[in-house]
Protein backbone atom coordinates (compact mmCIF):
# COMPACT_ATOMS: atom_id res chain seq x y z
CA UNK A 1 0.00 0.00 0.00
CA UNK A 2 1.64 3.23 -1.10
CA UNK A 3 0.23 5.99 0.86
CA UNK A 4 2.89 8.93 -0.93
CA UNK A 5 0.84 8.88 -3.84
CA UNK A 6 -2.33 10.34 -1.53
CA UNK A 7 0.06 12.96 0.24
CA UNK A 8 0.49 10.79 3.20
CA UNK A 9 4.42 10.44 4.52
CA UNK A 10 6.09 8.96 6.95
CA UNK A 11 7.93 10.70 9.52
CA UNK A 12 10.41 7.69 9.54
CA UNK A 13 14.34 9.81 9.04
CA UNK A 14 17.93 8.23 8.34
CA UNK A 15 18.21 9.48 11.86
CA UNK A 16 15.46 7.01 13.14
CA UNK A 17 17.04 4.27 10.70
CA UNK A 18 20.74 4.63 12.54
CA UNK A 19 18.90 4.56 16.35
CA UNK A 20 17.32 1.33 14.68
CA UNK A 21 20.06 -0.40 13.67
CA UNK A 22 22.59 0.48 16.10
CA UNK A 23 19.89 -0.94 19.23
CA UNK A 24 19.56 -4.01 17.31
CA UNK A 25 23.34 -4.20 17.03
CA UNK A 26 24.14 -3.67 20.80
CA UNK A 27 21.30 -5.83 21.75
CA UNK A 28 22.19 -8.99 19.27
CA UNK A 29 25.53 -8.57 20.69
CA UNK A 30 24.83 -8.38 24.12
CA UNK A 31 22.90 -12.09 23.72
CA UNK A 32 25.87 -13.24 21.88
CA UNK A 33 27.57 -12.38 24.92
CA UNK A 34 25.93 -14.06 27.24
CA UNK A 35 26.65 -17.71 25.86
CA UNK A 36 29.67 -17.74 28.28
CA UNK A 37 27.53 -18.16 31.10
CA UNK A 38 25.56 -21.17 29.99
CA UNK A 39 26.87 -24.25 31.63
CA UNK A 40 24.22 -26.97 31.18
CA UNK A 41 20.58 -27.49 29.57
CA UNK A 42 18.73 -25.88 32.97
CA UNK A 43 20.88 -22.46 32.72
CA UNK A 44 19.34 -22.68 29.03
CA UNK A 45 16.41 -23.04 29.77
CA UNK A 46 15.36 -21.36 32.93
CA UNK A 47 18.18 -19.50 33.33
CA UNK A 48 19.05 -21.73 36.26
CA UNK A 49 16.20 -21.18 38.25
CA UNK A 50 17.66 -18.15 39.59
CA UNK A 51 15.33 -15.08 38.49
CA UNK A 52 14.23 -12.62 41.07
CA UNK A 53 11.25 -10.72 41.43
CA UNK A 54 11.86 -7.91 39.62
CA UNK A 55 13.97 -9.30 37.06
CA UNK A 56 11.14 -11.76 36.58
CA UNK A 57 8.67 -8.95 35.91
CA UNK A 58 10.62 -7.48 33.53
CA UNK A 59 11.34 -10.45 31.56
CA UNK A 60 7.34 -11.59 31.87
CA UNK A 61 6.33 -8.24 30.85
CA UNK A 62 9.05 -7.93 27.72
CA UNK A 63 7.96 -11.49 26.56
CA UNK A 64 4.15 -10.54 26.75
CA UNK A 65 4.20 -6.96 25.31
CA UNK A 66 5.73 -7.97 21.72
CA UNK A 67 5.30 -6.47 18.67
CA UNK A 68 2.49 -8.65 17.91
CA UNK A 69 0.89 -8.16 20.91
CA UNK A 70 0.95 -4.56 20.30
CA UNK A 71 -0.40 -5.11 16.27
CA UNK A 72 -3.10 -7.84 17.19
CA UNK A 73 -4.60 -4.98 20.10
CA UNK A 74 -4.06 -2.01 18.39
CA UNK A 75 -6.29 -3.81 15.08
CA UNK A 76 -8.69 -4.72 18.08
CA UNK A 77 -8.53 -0.77 19.41
CA UNK A 78 -9.53 0.18 15.64
CA UNK A 79 -12.13 -2.16 15.17
CA UNK A 80 -14.01 -2.34 18.64
CA UNK A 81 -12.98 1.13 19.90
CA UNK A 82 -12.89 1.96 23.88
CA UNK A 83 -15.51 -1.84 24.50
CA UNK A 84 -12.15 -3.43 23.76
CA UNK A 85 -10.44 -2.38 26.67
CA UNK A 86 -12.53 -5.02 28.51
CA UNK A 87 -9.74 -7.65 27.39
CA UNK A 88 -7.00 -5.69 28.96
CA UNK A 89 -9.22 -5.28 32.31
CA UNK A 90 -10.19 -9.03 32.58
CA UNK A 91 -6.31 -10.01 31.66
CA UNK A 92 -5.37 -8.11 34.69
CA UNK A 93 -7.74 -9.14 37.06
CA UNK A 94 -7.41 -13.41 36.53
CA UNK A 95 -3.89 -12.53 36.29
CA UNK A 96 -3.90 -10.57 40.01
CA UNK A 97 -6.42 -13.37 40.91
CA UNK A 98 -3.44 -15.96 40.41
CA UNK A 99 -0.94 -14.18 42.03
CA UNK A 100 -2.78 -13.85 45.23
CA UNK A 101 -3.96 -17.53 45.11
CA UNK A 102 -0.93 -19.31 43.00
CA UNK A 103 -3.87 -21.17 41.17
CA UNK A 104 -2.06 -23.14 38.67
CA UNK A 105 1.60 -21.62 38.73
CA UNK A 106 2.26 -22.54 42.16
CA UNK A 107 2.07 -25.83 42.46
CA UNK A 108 4.02 -26.40 38.85
CA UNK A 109 6.89 -24.53 40.59
CA UNK A 110 6.75 -26.61 43.42
CA UNK A 111 7.29 -29.87 41.41
CA UNK A 112 10.02 -27.90 39.44
CA UNK A 113 8.86 -29.11 36.30
CA UNK A 114 10.66 -27.16 33.17
CA UNK A 115 7.39 -27.50 30.68
CA UNK A 116 3.69 -28.37 31.17
CA UNK A 117 4.00 -32.05 29.75
CA UNK A 118 6.35 -32.52 32.05
CA UNK A 119 3.27 -32.40 35.03
CA UNK A 120 1.75 -34.79 32.72
CA UNK A 121 4.08 -37.06 33.07
CA UNK A 122 4.15 -36.95 36.84
CA UNK A 123 0.22 -36.84 37.03
CA UNK A 124 -0.61 -39.06 33.72
CA UNK A 125 2.13 -40.74 32.58
CA UNK A 126 4.67 -40.94 29.78
CA UNK A 127 2.09 -41.03 26.96
CA UNK A 128 -0.18 -38.35 27.88
CA UNK A 129 3.35 -36.39 27.88
CA UNK A 130 4.05 -37.49 24.65
CA UNK A 131 1.00 -36.44 23.32
CA UNK A 132 0.03 -33.11 25.23
CA UNK A 133 4.02 -32.02 23.83
CA UNK A 134 2.78 -32.70 20.73
CA UNK A 135 -0.24 -30.63 20.71
CA UNK A 136 1.68 -28.26 22.44
CA UNK A 137 3.88 -27.21 20.30
CA UNK A 138 1.66 -28.07 17.13
CA UNK A 139 -0.13 -24.63 18.91
CA UNK A 140 2.74 -23.11 19.61
CA UNK A 141 3.97 -22.90 16.35
CA UNK A 142 0.98 -22.07 14.58
CA UNK A 143 0.25 -19.44 17.21
CA UNK A 144 3.45 -17.76 16.45
CA UNK A 145 3.05 -18.64 12.43
CA UNK A 146 1.99 -14.90 11.91
CA UNK A 147 4.32 -13.12 13.61
CA UNK A 148 6.34 -12.19 10.77
CA UNK A 149 3.31 -11.42 8.90
CA UNK A 150 2.43 -9.02 12.10
CA UNK A 151 6.02 -7.89 11.71
CA UNK A 152 6.61 -7.07 8.20
CA UNK A 153 3.44 -5.36 8.01
CA UNK A 154 4.53 -2.68 11.31
CA UNK A 155 7.86 -2.04 9.74
CA UNK A 156 5.28 -0.84 6.26
CA UNK A 157 3.42 1.16 7.80
CA UNK A 158 5.82 2.95 10.23
CA UNK A 159 8.60 3.78 7.50
CA UNK A 160 6.14 4.01 4.42
CA UNK A 161 8.60 1.57 2.80
CA UNK A 162 6.11 -0.44 -0.10
CA UNK A 163 8.01 -2.42 -1.80
CA UNK A 164 7.67 -6.20 -0.29
CA UNK A 165 11.03 -7.47 -1.61
CA UNK A 166 12.62 -5.27 0.95
CA UNK A 167 10.53 -6.10 3.80
CA UNK A 168 10.90 -9.92 2.89
CA UNK A 169 14.61 -8.94 3.42
CA UNK A 170 14.69 -6.99 6.85
CA UNK A 171 11.91 -9.41 7.85
CA UNK A 172 14.53 -12.26 7.56
CA UNK A 173 17.10 -10.49 8.43
CA UNK A 174 15.92 -10.08 12.21
CA UNK A 175 14.81 -13.64 11.77
CA UNK A 176 18.47 -14.60 11.53
CA UNK A 177 19.64 -11.98 14.27
CA UNK A 178 16.95 -13.67 16.60
CA UNK A 179 18.15 -17.02 15.96
CA UNK A 180 21.48 -16.47 16.60
CA UNK A 181 21.30 -15.23 20.31
CA UNK A 182 18.81 -17.75 21.29
CA UNK A 183 20.62 -20.89 20.27
CA UNK A 184 23.89 -19.41 21.48
CA UNK A 185 22.39 -17.53 24.82
CA UNK A 186 19.11 -19.86 25.87
CA UNK A 187 17.31 -18.26 28.67
CA UNK A 188 19.67 -15.84 29.99
CA UNK A 189 20.06 -14.29 27.16
CA UNK A 190 16.58 -13.95 26.88
CA UNK A 191 15.73 -12.75 30.26
CA UNK A 192 18.27 -9.92 29.69
CA UNK A 193 17.46 -8.55 26.71
CA UNK A 194 13.93 -8.70 27.93
CA UNK A 195 14.95 -6.74 30.41
CA UNK A 196 16.45 -3.79 28.06
CA UNK A 197 13.71 -3.66 25.89
CA UNK A 198 10.85 -3.98 28.93
CA UNK A 199 12.87 -0.67 29.87
CA UNK A 200 12.47 1.09 26.25
CA UNK A 201 9.43 0.09 25.62
CA UNK A 202 7.78 0.79 28.92
CA UNK A 203 8.99 4.18 28.49
CA UNK A 204 8.34 4.99 25.08
CA UNK A 205 4.84 3.87 25.01
CA UNK A 206 4.05 5.91 27.76
CA UNK A 207 5.85 8.95 26.35
CA UNK A 208 3.56 7.78 22.64
CA UNK A 209 0.33 7.74 24.70
CA UNK A 210 0.93 11.01 26.17
CA UNK A 211 1.61 12.47 22.35
CA UNK A 212 -1.65 10.73 21.10
CA UNK A 213 -3.31 12.50 23.40
CA UNK A 214 -1.75 15.72 23.40
CA UNK A 215 -2.08 15.62 19.25
CA UNK A 216 -5.57 14.28 18.89
CA UNK A 217 -7.34 15.82 22.35
CA UNK A 218 -9.38 13.73 25.02
CA UNK A 219 -12.94 14.75 24.37
CA UNK A 220 -12.63 14.64 20.47
CA UNK A 221 -11.53 10.80 20.60
CA UNK A 222 -14.52 10.32 22.65
CA UNK A 223 -16.32 12.11 20.53
CA UNK A 224 -15.51 11.08 17.46
CA UNK A 225 -15.57 7.16 18.68
CA UNK A 226 -19.28 8.14 20.26
CA UNK A 227 -20.84 9.31 16.78
CA UNK A 228 -18.92 6.54 14.73
CA UNK A 229 -19.63 3.47 16.54
CA UNK A 230 -22.34 4.75 19.04
CA UNK A 231 -22.62 2.40 22.41
CA UNK A 232 -20.68 -0.43 20.71
CA UNK A 233 -17.30 1.61 20.62
CA UNK A 234 -17.67 2.07 24.77
CA UNK A 235 -20.43 -0.89 26.10
CA UNK A 236 -18.69 -4.61 25.81
CA UNK A 237 -21.75 -6.12 26.35
CA UNK A 238 -23.68 -4.09 23.50
CA UNK A 239 -23.96 -6.88 20.72
CA UNK A 240 -23.63 -5.07 18.04
CA UNK A 241 -19.96 -4.78 19.09
CA UNK A 242 -18.37 -7.51 21.30
CA UNK A 243 -21.17 -9.31 23.05
CA UNK A 244 -21.26 -11.41 26.38
CA UNK A 245 -20.09 -14.71 24.80
CA UNK A 246 -16.98 -12.95 23.70
CA UNK A 247 -16.41 -11.07 27.27
CA UNK A 248 -16.40 -14.56 29.08
CA UNK A 249 -14.04 -15.84 26.51
CA UNK A 250 -12.26 -13.27 27.33
CA UNK A 251 -11.77 -13.58 30.84
CA UNK A 252 -10.59 -17.66 29.48
CA UNK A 253 -7.76 -16.17 27.97
CA UNK A 254 -7.06 -14.10 30.74
CA UNK A 255 -6.40 -17.26 32.61
CA UNK A 256 -4.80 -19.36 29.71
CA UNK A 257 -2.21 -16.43 28.94
CA UNK A 258 -1.05 -15.98 32.23
CA UNK A 259 -1.11 -19.70 33.92
CA UNK A 260 -1.71 -21.72 31.05
CA UNK A 261 0.13 -21.11 28.08
CA UNK A 262 3.72 -22.55 28.63
CA UNK A 263 5.62 -18.74 27.24
CA UNK A 264 4.04 -17.64 30.52
CA UNK A 265 4.39 -20.59 32.75
CA UNK A 266 8.11 -21.25 31.99
CA UNK A 267 8.73 -18.19 33.48
CA UNK A 268 7.05 -19.36 36.77
CA UNK A 269 9.06 -22.54 37.14
CA UNK A 270 12.27 -19.82 36.35
CA UNK A 271 11.48 -18.45 39.46
CA UNK A 272 13.84 -18.50 42.45
CA UNK A 273 10.85 -19.84 44.91
CA UNK A 274 6.92 -20.23 45.22
CA UNK A 275 6.97 -17.10 47.01
CA UNK A 276 8.67 -15.14 44.34
CA UNK A 277 6.19 -16.76 41.71
CA UNK A 278 3.29 -15.14 43.50
CA UNK A 279 4.56 -11.61 43.31
CA UNK A 280 5.46 -12.08 39.75
CA UNK A 281 1.77 -12.74 39.18
CA UNK A 282 0.77 -10.08 41.63
CA UNK A 283 2.68 -7.34 39.40
CA UNK A 284 2.78 -8.56 36.35
CA UNK A 285 -1.35 -8.23 36.66
CA UNK A 286 -0.43 -4.59 35.71
CA UNK A 287 1.93 -5.64 32.56
CA UNK A 288 -0.70 -7.91 31.62
CA UNK A 289 -3.25 -4.80 31.60
CA UNK A 290 -0.83 -2.25 30.01
CA UNK A 291 0.09 -4.61 27.61
CA UNK A 292 -3.22 -4.91 25.68
CA UNK A 293 -4.26 -1.57 27.02
CA UNK A 294 -1.55 0.77 25.62
CA UNK A 295 -1.92 -0.77 21.59
CA UNK A 296 -5.78 -0.34 22.09
CA UNK A 297 -5.77 3.09 22.92
CA UNK A 298 -2.92 3.49 20.04
CA UNK A 299 -5.54 1.64 17.45
CA UNK A 300 -8.51 3.81 18.95
CA UNK A 301 -6.42 6.77 17.89
CA UNK A 302 -5.83 5.69 14.72
CA UNK A 303 -9.60 5.17 14.19
CA UNK A 304 -9.64 8.80 14.93
CA UNK A 305 -7.18 10.03 13.32
CA UNK A 306 -8.23 8.17 10.05
CA UNK A 307 -11.70 9.07 10.30
CA UNK A 308 -10.46 12.99 10.07
CA UNK A 309 -8.78 12.53 6.88
CA UNK A 310 -10.76 11.64 3.56
CA UNK A 311 -8.12 10.50 1.51
CA UNK A 312 -7.24 7.85 4.76
CA UNK A 313 -11.02 7.35 5.39
CA UNK A 314 -11.55 5.68 2.13
CA UNK A 315 -8.56 3.30 2.27
CA UNK A 316 -9.24 2.37 6.13
CA UNK A 317 -12.74 2.79 6.80
CA UNK A 318 -14.78 3.06 3.72
CA UNK A 319 -18.61 3.90 3.54
CA UNK A 320 -19.45 0.59 2.06
CA UNK A 321 -18.02 -2.88 2.39
CA UNK A 322 -15.50 -4.64 4.75
CA UNK A 323 -11.85 -4.25 4.94
CA UNK A 324 -9.38 -7.00 4.62
CA UNK A 325 -7.70 -7.95 7.63
CA UNK A 326 -4.08 -6.63 6.98
CA UNK A 327 -5.30 -2.99 5.75
CA UNK A 328 -6.83 -2.63 9.70
CA UNK A 329 -3.39 -4.37 10.89
CA UNK A 330 -1.09 -1.16 9.11
CA UNK A 331 -3.55 1.83 10.43
CA UNK A 332 -1.55 2.02 14.02
CA UNK A 333 2.03 2.07 12.61
CA UNK A 334 0.71 4.43 10.06
CA UNK A 335 -1.07 6.92 12.65
CA UNK A 336 2.08 6.83 14.57
CA UNK A 337 4.37 7.40 11.69
CA UNK A 338 2.41 10.92 11.73
CA UNK A 339 2.39 12.06 15.04
CA UNK A 340 5.61 11.27 16.45
CA UNK A 341 8.57 13.33 15.54
CA UNK A 342 11.62 12.27 13.88
CA UNK A 343 14.23 10.77 16.26
CA UNK A 344 11.46 9.60 19.02
CA UNK A 345 9.88 7.78 16.13
CA UNK A 346 13.23 5.60 16.13
CA UNK A 347 13.42 4.91 19.75
CA UNK A 348 9.44 3.82 19.55
CA UNK A 349 10.25 1.34 15.97
CA UNK A 350 13.90 0.21 18.13
CA UNK A 351 11.58 -0.97 20.83
CA UNK A 352 9.03 -1.89 19.17
CA UNK A 353 11.61 -4.55 16.90
CA UNK A 354 13.56 -5.62 19.76
CA UNK A 355 10.24 -5.99 21.32
CA UNK A 356 9.16 -8.21 17.89
CA UNK A 357 12.45 -10.39 18.82
CA UNK A 358 12.60 -10.63 22.22
CA UNK A 359 8.74 -12.41 21.36
CA UNK A 360 10.22 -14.88 19.03
CA UNK A 361 13.24 -15.54 21.27
CA UNK A 362 11.28 -16.58 23.78
CA UNK A 363 8.39 -18.56 21.64
CA UNK A 364 11.37 -20.29 19.54
CA UNK A 365 12.91 -21.23 22.90
CA UNK A 366 9.42 -22.84 24.79
CA UNK A 367 8.45 -24.62 21.34
CA UNK A 368 11.68 -25.38 21.11
CA UNK A 369 12.37 -26.64 24.34
CA UNK A 370 9.38 -28.91 24.18
CA UNK A 371 9.87 -30.81 21.14
CA UNK A 372 13.35 -31.81 22.80
CA UNK A 373 11.97 -32.50 26.48
CA UNK A 374 8.53 -33.16 25.98
CA UNK A 375 8.30 -35.19 22.39
CA UNK A 376 11.60 -36.52 21.80
CA UNK A 377 13.44 -37.18 25.42
CA UNK A 378 10.75 -39.70 26.57
CA UNK A 379 11.35 -42.19 23.90
CA UNK A 380 14.87 -42.52 25.37
CA UNK A 381 14.15 -44.98 27.93
CA UNK A 382 17.86 -44.35 29.52
CA UNK A 383 17.05 -40.47 29.02
CA UNK A 384 19.82 -37.84 26.92
CA UNK A 385 22.21 -36.41 28.11
CA UNK A 386 22.69 -32.50 28.80
CA UNK A 387 25.02 -31.80 25.91
CA UNK A 388 22.44 -33.65 23.32
CA UNK A 389 19.45 -31.94 24.32
CA UNK A 390 20.98 -28.88 24.40
CA UNK A 391 21.67 -29.57 20.49
CA UNK A 392 18.62 -30.86 19.97
CA UNK A 393 16.86 -27.50 21.21
CA UNK A 394 18.83 -26.00 18.97
CA UNK A 395 17.84 -27.53 16.08
CA UNK A 396 14.58 -27.04 16.81
CA UNK A 397 15.16 -23.46 17.13
CA UNK A 398 16.25 -23.28 13.39
CA UNK A 399 14.00 -25.65 12.18
CA UNK A 400 10.96 -23.67 14.26
CA UNK A 401 12.34 -20.43 12.76
CA UNK A 402 12.67 -21.53 8.69
CA UNK A 403 8.69 -23.11 9.09
CA UNK A 404 7.21 -19.77 10.49
CA UNK A 405 9.59 -17.69 7.52
CA UNK A 406 7.46 -19.64 5.25
CA UNK A 407 4.17 -20.21 7.34
CA UNK A 408 4.05 -16.24 7.91
CA UNK A 409 4.06 -15.06 4.18
CA UNK A 410 2.15 -17.89 2.66
CA UNK A 411 -1.01 -18.36 5.20
CA UNK A 412 -3.86 -16.06 4.25
CA UNK A 413 -4.97 -14.41 7.45
CA UNK A 414 -8.85 -13.93 6.65
CA UNK A 415 -9.91 -12.85 10.22
CA UNK A 416 -8.76 -10.50 13.28
CA UNK A 417 -4.66 -11.11 13.95
CA UNK A 418 -6.34 -11.78 17.78
CA UNK A 419 -8.74 -14.11 16.78
CA UNK A 420 -6.00 -16.21 14.68
CA UNK A 421 -3.84 -16.14 18.16
CA UNK A 422 -6.87 -17.20 20.41
CA UNK A 423 -7.38 -20.17 18.45
CA UNK A 424 -4.65 -21.30 17.16
CA UNK A 425 -3.84 -21.12 21.00
CA UNK A 426 -7.07 -22.81 21.66
CA UNK A 427 -6.05 -25.90 20.13
CA UNK A 428 -3.61 -26.99 22.97
CA UNK A 429 -5.11 -24.51 26.03
CA UNK A 430 -8.87 -25.75 25.50
CA UNK A 431 -7.53 -29.37 26.80
CA UNK A 432 -4.31 -28.21 28.80
CA UNK A 433 -6.58 -26.32 31.09
CA UNK A 434 -8.87 -29.81 32.30
CA UNK A 435 -5.84 -31.49 32.58
CA UNK A 436 -4.12 -28.53 34.60
CA UNK A 437 -6.85 -27.82 36.84
CA UNK A 438 -8.06 -31.51 37.51
CA UNK A 439 -4.89 -33.01 37.45
CA UNK A 440 -3.70 -30.18 40.41
CA UNK A 441 -7.15 -30.62 42.21
CA UNK A 442 -8.66 -33.53 41.91
CA UNK A 443 -6.93 -36.76 43.15
CA UNK A 444 -9.63 -39.37 40.91
CA UNK A 445 -8.53 -37.36 37.80
CA UNK A 446 -7.01 -40.24 35.00
CA UNK A 447 -5.04 -40.94 32.27
CA UNK A 448 -7.62 -41.98 29.73
CA UNK A 449 -9.26 -38.78 31.22
CA UNK A 450 -6.69 -36.80 30.34
CA UNK A 451 -6.22 -38.33 26.95
CA UNK A 452 -9.62 -37.71 25.91
CA UNK A 453 -9.85 -33.93 26.90
CA UNK A 454 -6.63 -33.51 24.93
CA UNK A 455 -7.78 -35.05 21.55
CA UNK A 456 -11.23 -33.27 22.44
CA UNK A 457 -9.04 -29.36 22.54
CA UNK A 458 -7.83 -30.70 19.09
CA UNK A 459 -11.50 -30.33 18.06
CA UNK A 460 -10.57 -26.29 18.55
CA UNK A 461 -8.70 -26.24 15.06
CA UNK A 462 -12.43 -25.07 13.46
CA UNK A 463 -12.44 -21.70 14.59
CA UNK A 464 -9.95 -21.56 12.12
CA UNK A 465 -11.33 -19.23 9.41
CA UNK A 466 -9.85 -21.64 6.61
CA UNK A 467 -10.95 -24.42 7.96
CA UNK A 468 -14.20 -22.95 8.80
CA UNK A 469 -14.34 -22.20 4.93
CA UNK A 470 -13.25 -25.77 4.41
CA UNK A 471 -16.33 -27.21 6.39
CA UNK A 472 -19.23 -24.50 4.95
CA UNK A 473 -19.32 -23.81 8.75
CA UNK A 474 -18.81 -19.57 10.33
CA UNK A 475 -19.30 -19.98 13.97
CA UNK A 476 -16.74 -16.96 15.52
CA UNK A 477 -13.97 -17.98 17.66
CA UNK A 478 -15.60 -17.21 20.69
CA UNK A 479 -18.28 -19.67 20.84
CA UNK A 480 -16.09 -22.38 19.10
CA UNK A 481 -13.56 -21.89 22.17
CA UNK A 482 -16.32 -21.84 24.81
CA UNK A 483 -18.06 -25.11 23.34
CA UNK A 484 -14.95 -27.09 23.32
CA UNK A 485 -13.34 -25.72 27.21
CA UNK A 486 -16.85 -27.08 28.05
CA UNK A 487 -16.37 -30.08 25.86
CA UNK A 488 -13.10 -30.79 27.42
CA UNK A 489 -14.08 -30.40 31.06
CA UNK A 490 -17.07 -32.98 30.48
CA UNK A 491 -14.83 -35.65 28.78
CA UNK A 492 -11.93 -35.38 31.79
CA UNK A 493 -14.44 -35.62 34.09
CA UNK A 494 -16.94 -38.61 32.31
CA UNK A 495 -13.48 -40.35 31.02
CA UNK A 496 -11.82 -40.53 34.55
CA UNK A 497 -15.26 -41.68 36.31
CA UNK A 498 -15.58 -44.41 33.93
CA UNK A 499 -12.10 -45.20 33.46
CA UNK A 500 -10.00 -44.61 36.84
CA UNK A 501 -6.24 -45.15 36.82
CA UNK A 502 -5.50 -48.39 38.29
CA UNK A 503 -1.94 -47.54 39.64
CA UNK A 504 -0.47 -44.21 40.19
CA UNK A 505 2.52 -43.51 37.53
CA UNK A 506 5.83 -43.90 38.25
CA UNK A 507 7.63 -40.36 38.80
CA UNK A 508 10.16 -39.52 35.67
CA UNK A 509 13.23 -38.59 36.38
CA UNK A 510 14.50 -35.45 34.24
CA UNK B 1 -23.22 5.20 26.93
CA UNK B 2 -22.29 7.60 30.08
CA UNK B 3 -21.35 5.13 32.24
CA UNK B 4 -18.68 3.72 30.30
CA UNK B 5 -17.48 6.56 28.87
CA UNK B 6 -16.52 7.63 32.68
CA UNK B 7 -15.72 4.14 33.30
CA UNK B 8 -13.21 3.72 30.67
CA UNK B 9 -11.30 7.15 31.25
CA UNK B 10 -10.84 7.02 34.77
CA UNK B 11 -9.72 3.52 34.55
CA UNK B 12 -7.31 4.60 31.72
CA UNK B 13 -5.76 7.33 33.40
CA UNK B 14 -5.07 5.55 36.54
CA UNK B 15 -3.82 2.25 34.71
CA UNK B 16 -1.36 4.77 33.15
CA UNK B 17 -0.04 5.96 36.14
CA UNK B 18 -0.06 2.53 37.51
CA UNK B 19 2.49 1.17 34.95
CA UNK B 20 4.18 4.69 34.76
CA UNK B 21 5.39 4.00 38.40
CA UNK B 22 5.74 0.10 38.57
CA UNK B 23 8.35 0.53 35.34
CA UNK B 24 10.25 2.82 37.74
CA UNK B 25 10.35 0.36 40.35
CA UNK B 26 11.04 -2.31 37.42
CA UNK B 27 13.23 -0.67 36.31
CA UNK B 28 15.51 -0.29 39.27
CA UNK B 29 14.80 -3.34 40.83
CA UNK B 30 15.36 -5.71 37.82
CA UNK B 31 18.68 -4.02 37.10
CA UNK B 32 20.18 -5.24 40.56
CA UNK B 33 18.90 -8.70 40.13
CA UNK B 34 20.83 -9.08 36.82
CA UNK B 35 23.62 -8.23 38.75
CA UNK B 36 22.74 -10.91 41.40
CA UNK B 37 22.03 -13.13 38.88
CA UNK B 38 25.49 -12.87 36.56
CA UNK B 39 27.10 -13.45 40.16
CA UNK B 40 25.15 -17.00 40.38
CA UNK B 41 25.84 -18.10 36.74
CA UNK B 42 29.65 -17.32 37.19
CA UNK B 43 29.84 -19.61 40.37
CA UNK B 44 27.88 -21.98 38.73
CA UNK B 45 30.09 -21.95 35.61
CA UNK B 46 33.27 -22.04 38.23
CA UNK B 47 32.21 -25.25 39.70
CA UNK B 48 31.63 -27.02 36.60
CA UNK B 49 34.95 -25.70 34.95
CA UNK B 50 36.57 -27.55 38.79
CA UNK B 51 34.24 -30.91 38.13
CA UNK B 52 33.46 -31.36 34.84
CA UNK B 53 31.13 -34.88 35.15
CA UNK B 54 28.71 -32.71 37.35
CA UNK B 55 25.97 -32.47 34.70
CA UNK B 56 22.65 -30.20 34.84
CA UNK B 57 20.11 -30.77 37.75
Amino acid sequence: MDLSVIGIDSNFSLVDWCIVVGYLIIIVAVGVYIKRYISNVTDFIVAGRGLKTFLAIATMIGTELGLVTVMYSAQKGFTGGFAAFHIALAASIVTLVVGLTGFIVVPLRRMKVMTIPEFYERRFGRGVRILGGTILAFSGILNMGMFLKAGSIFVMGITGMTEDIHLKIIMSVLLGMVLLYTTLGGMVSVVVLDYIQFVVLSFSLLAASLLSIRYLGWQNIIDTVSELKGSAGFNPFDSEGFGVSYVVWMFFLGLVSCAVWQTAVIRACSAENTRTVKKIYTWASIGFLIRFLLPYFFGICAFVYISQHESLKSIFIPDAGSVDSQVTLMAMPVFLSQILPAGFIGIVSAGMLAAFMSTHDSYLLCWSSVLTQDVVAPWFKKGLSSNTRLLLTRIFIVAIGIFILVWGLWYDLGQDLWDYMAISGAIYFTGAIALLVFGLYWKRASKIGAYLALICGFGAIIGLKPIQALLGMDVSSAIVGLTVIALAIVVMVVGSLLFPDRSKPSKSKE
Amino acid sequence: MNFWINFWTIFFIASLALFAGMAVVVTIGGFFNIRSLFKGLTNRVNQQEESPHKDDD
